[in-house]
C-alpha cells in the first residue's frame, strides 16, 4: 500500500495499494479533488525517493501546483498527450501507459483521463483494462487512473468517487467580490476495495488548502 | 618480449570487416584506380587459389565465378588499423602502429597478470576477431623477429629467447621485403631463405650490396635490438561502411548499424571505456531528376546527420542499436543511404553500488529505450517548442504557465526525505486556454458560456491584476484574474478566469479540483 497523503482517505483504504489498479472517478467538468488526490499521491511516493509517471492525456497538469505540493519533479516523468495526426490523445496515453509498464522501475504510474470526453472513455474495451490489471499485479508500482467514471469495473482493486462540497473564501474587503480563496472541501465515496473493506458508510472528507496561490 | 600483430591481406580485410554475413571463404578482390582503368591491388587466399592477381583488371577479375570486388576505402583501412591499435592497447600501453595491418606491443612485464605468451597470443587473436580481423601473432625478444615470425609462420608463434636465428632460418627470404632489386639479386645467388642469408660471410655482403645488405643479415638473425615508436594518435572511434548499392529501407540499415556498432563497442571495451554520445552520418544519394540519372548525368549527394546522448555511458550494442533504430523512424532518411559513419565520443564508465533498500528506480539502458518509444507515441516538442516527454520544471517567473520540461534521469538523484505541505489545491490547466464569453454586472462576471455550455456564477472573487515582460513587445502580457465559482448543469465547480487587458477577451485557463 503507497500512502495517499491524504489521512480521512488512507484511515478507511488503507493507502493506494501496489500491484494492483486503482481508479479515482468525479465528471470531467465538475471541481471533485482528484488531481489533488494525485498530487498527494506523486508528493508521498516521491518524497520516498521513487519515480513517478505521469501520462496526461488531456496535457492539464500544472507543474506550479504540483511544486506546492512538495512533489521532486525530478523524480517525476511527464508524458503529455495531445492529438496528433489521426492518433487521439487517449490512444496516444494507453500507448505510453503500456510502455511505461513494461519498463518498470516506477513507484506509481498514473494516467490521467480526466479531460476526455466520457463517450471515448466507455469504448475502451474491458480486456484492455484486464490486461493492465493483469500486467501490474506482479510489479511494485501503483496504477492509477483518473477516469469520468468507474470504466474498469471489477478489473479495479479501489474505486473513488469523488465531489466537491464547498469552497472557503476569506472576506477581505467589503465589496461582494473581494475575497480570497481559501482552499476546497471535497468528499470521497469507496465504491469498491478489494483489499480492505471499509464501512460502507464512510464517505472521508478533506480540505485542499490554497495558501500556494496567495 | 615483444608481440607483433599482423593482418594478411589487410587491404581485403580492412573493407570487408564491417559487411553484414560470412565472406571469409569467398575469393574478394580490391579494386583501385578511375572508373574505366581499376586494377586490382589487393586479394585475399581463395581469390589467389583461384588464379586472380594483384595488376589484374576489373574485366579480367570479373571471370573469376562468385568473386566479390569492392573498391579501395582509406578510411576504412584507417578505422582498421585503429581497431588494431586498440587490441593490442587491451594488453599494454606500449604499442606501435608500424604500418597499415602491423601493430608491436611491448610486453615486457605483463607475464604475471596475463599469462603465457601462447595464452597472450591466443587473447590477442580473439581480441582481435572480436574487431573482424583475423590476425597472426609473433612473440619474440625483439620487435622485428616478432614481425617476421607473425608475417612468416601462421597462427600464434613463439620464439623461444636466444634462438631467434634458428627459428627464422627456414623462413622464405621474401618475408624480409627487401627491394625487388635485391630480391633478384639474392634470389640468383641461390639464397632464398633467413638461414641462407644469416650464414653468408658479413664482409662480402657489405662489399657487394653495401648497408642494406649488412641490416637484411641481422634482420634474418634476429638479432637488431630497437625501442618501439609509441602510437600517440588521438582516441577516434569511428566505423564507415560505403554501400555498393544505395539502401532505400530502414530495415537492412538496421543490419548495417548493428555491424558498425557491434565493431566500435568492441573496441571501446578492448580500451574500458564505454560512450555517451552516438553519431551517425548518412551520405544520402539524391537524384534531382530521375531522367538525368536516366540519361547517364550524375547524382548529387548529401548528408543526413542524427545524434543521441544518453545519461550514462554504454558498451551495451544492442541498445545503442535499438535507440538508432528508433530515432531512424521517428526521423527517416528522405533519400537512399550510399554510406554510412558511426562515430562514438568515448567516455569512463561508471559503476554504482546498489543497496538492498534502496527505491525503486528504473534501468538507465532501458529507461533511454522507453524514452524515446513515449517520443514516437506522443511527439517530440509542443506548438512552443517544449518537450513533450521529460521531468517539468517551474521557472522563475510570474508569467502564466511558465515552466520548462527538461530530460528525465533515473540516476543521480538524491532524494531527501522532506515534511510535505497540508494537501493543496490544484489547478488543471486548460492548454491552451478556452475562449469564453462572460456576461458582467457592475464589473463583476454573472454568467460564463465556453465550449458550448452556459453556467450562472455563484461566487466571484477578483479581479487579481498582472501583467509582465513589458519591454519585450512579442512577450508582453497583461490581464485581470478571477475565480469563479460555477454552477450549471453540466459544468459545477471553481473556475479561474482572465481577461486580456489589451483585447478585452475571456478565457478560461483552469479548473481547481
Amino acid at each position: 500500500m503507497a500512502p495517499s497523503g491524504i489521512a480521512p482517505i488512507d484511515s478507511v483504504t488503507g493507502g493506494i495499494p501496489k500491484g494492483a489498479l486503482t481508479q479515482v472517478c468525479s465528471p470531467r467538468w465538475n471541481s471533485s479533488g482528484k488531481t489533488a488526490l494525485l498530487l498527494s499521491l506523486v508528493a508521498q511516493t516521491t518524497n520516498q525517493g521513487e519515480f513517478c509517471a505521469l501520462v496526461d492525456a488531456g496535457d492539464c497538469f500544472d507543474p506550479l501546483s504540483a511544486e506546492a505540493a512538495g512533489i521532486s519533479l525530478s523524480h517525476l516523468l511527464w508524458v503529455r498527450c495531445s492529438q496528433r495526426g489521426s492518433v487521439p490523445a487517449l490512444e496516444q496515453a494507453f500507448k505510453a501507459a503500456d510502455i511505461l509498464m513494461q519498463n518498470g522501475g516506477f513507484g506509481l504510474v498514473a494516467v490521467d483521463l480526466g479531460n476526455q470526453e466520457e463517450r471515448l472513455v466507455r469504448k475502451i474495451p474491458l480486456t484492455t483494462w484486464f490486461r493492465f490489471s493483469r500486467v501490474i499485479e506482479k510489479m511494485p508500482t501503483a496504477l492509477v487512473f483518473l477516469a469520468p467514471d468507474a470504466y474498469a469495473h471489477s478489473c479495479s482493486a479501489l474505486t473513488l468517487h469523488l465531489a466537491s462540497i464547498r469552497p472557503r473564501w476569506d472576506r477581505i474587503a467589503s465589496v461582494s467580490h473581494g475575497r480570497l480563496l481559501d482552499g476546497m472541501d471535497f468528499e470521497a465515496e469507496i465504491t469498491r476495495a478489494r483489499l480492505k473493506k471499509p464501512v460502507a458508510s464512510a464517505k472521508p472528507k478533506f480540505t485542499a488548502r490554497a495558501e500556494w496561490l496567495g | 618480449m615483444f608481440a607483433c600483430i599482423y593482418v594478411p591481406d589487410f587491404a581485403v580485410q580492412a573493407a570487408m570487416r564491417n559487411e553484414p554475413g560470412n565472406l571469409d571463404k569467398q575469393p574478394v578482390a580490391i579494386l583501385e584506380g578511375p572508373e574505366s582503368l581499376r586494377k586490382v591491388v589487393a586479394v585475399n587466399a581463395a581469390a589467389r587459389l583461384r588464379g586472380i592477381e594483384i595488376g589484374m583488371s576489373k574485366l579480367q577479375a570479373e571471370v573469376c565465378p562468385g568473386i566479390v570486388l569492392r573498391k579501395r576505402s582509406i578510411p576504412q583501412e584507417e578505422t582498421a588499423q585503429a581497431a588494431l591499435l586498440d587490441c593490442g592497447c587491451r594488453f599494454s600501453p606500449r604499442v606501435e602502429s608500424t604500418s597499415p595491418g602491423i601493430v608491436l606491443v611491448d610486453l615486457s612485464g605483463t607475464k604475471r597478470l596475463l599469462g603465457t605468451f601462447e595464452e597472450i597470443g591466443c587473447n590477442l587473436t580473439a581480441s582481435a576477431k572480436n574487431c573482424g580481423l583475423f590476425v597472426r601473432i609473433g612473440i619474440a625478444s625483439n620487435p622485428d623477429t616478432a614481425l617476421h615470425a607473425a608475417r612468416g609462420c601462421g597462427g600464434i608463434s613463439v620464439v623461444p629467447s636466444g634462438k631467434e636465428a634458428a627459428f627464422l632460418s627456414p623462413l622464405p627470404i621474401e618475408t624480409l621485403q627487401p627491394r625487388a632489386e635485391i630480391l633478384d639479386l639474392l634470389d640468383s645467388w641461390g639464397i632464398r631463405s633467413f638461414g641462407s642469408l644469416a650464414a653468408l660471410p658479413r664482409i662480402s655482403l657489405v662489399e657487394r650490396l653495401g648497408q642494406e645488405g649488412l641490416l637484411l643479415q641481422c634482420l634474418a638473425q634476429g638479432e637488431i635490438q630497437r625501442e618501439l615508436v609509441l602510437t600517440d594518435a588521438p582516441l577516434s572511434f569511428e566505423e564507415t561502411l560505403e554501400l555498393e548499392e544505395p539502401l532505400d529501407l530502414l530495415e537492412p540499415l538496421a543490419f548495417i548499424l548493428n555491424r558498425l556498432l557491434e565493431q566500435i563497442t568492441a573496441r571501446l571495451q578492448a580500451r574500458a571505456l564505454g560512450t555517451d554520445r552516438i553519431r551517425v552520418a548518412l551520405e544520402l544519394e539524391v537524384s534531382p531528376d530521375r531522367q538525368l540519372e536516366d540519361a547517364g548525368q550524375g547524382t548529387q549527394r548529401k548528408l543526413f546527420h542524427r545524434e543521441l546522448k544518453l545519461p550514462l555511458p554504454t558498451q551495451d550494442y544492442k541498445l545503442l542499436l535499438k535507440l538508432l533504430q528508433l530515432d531512424l523512424a521517428a526521423h527517416p532518411p528522405d533519400a537512399p543511404v550510399k554510406k554510412v559513419t558511426v562515430t562514438a565520443e568515448p567516455a569512463e564508465l561508471r559503476f554504482t553500488q546498489s543497496g538492498l533498500f534502496m527505491a525503486l528506480a528504473p534501468e538507465p539502458g532501458e529507461l533511454e529505450i522507453a524514452l524515446a518509444r513515449l517520443r514516437a507515441v506522443v511527439g517530440e516538442n509542443d506548438s512552443a517548442g517544449r518537450p513533450r516527454v521529460g521531468s517539468p520544471v517551474v521557472l522563475d517567473s510570474h508569467s502564466p504557465d511558465g515552466f520548462q520540461v527538461l530530460p528525465f534521469k533515473s540516476i543521480d538523484q538524491n532524494s531527501t526525505s522532506k515534511l510535505l505541505p497540508p494537501v493543496p489545491l490544484a489547478l488543471r490547466v486548460f492548454r491552451p486556454p478556452l475562449p469564453a464569453r462572460v456576461v458582467t454586472e457592475q464589473q463583476v462576471p454573472v454568467e460564463v458560456v465556453f465550449r458550448g455550455m452556459k453556467a450562472r456564477v455563484a461566487t466571484a472573487a477578483g479581479p487579481w491584476r498582472g501583467n509582465g515582460d513589458w519591454w519585450n513587445a512579442k512577450t508582453e502580457w497583461g490581464r485581470e484574474q478571477w475565480e469563479l465559482m460555477l454552477d450549471g448543469e453540466v459544468i459545477s465547480g471553481l473556475y479561474r478566469f482572465f481577461r486580456e487587458i489589451r483585447s478585452s477577451e475571456w478565457f478560461v485557463e483552469g479548473m481547481y479540483d
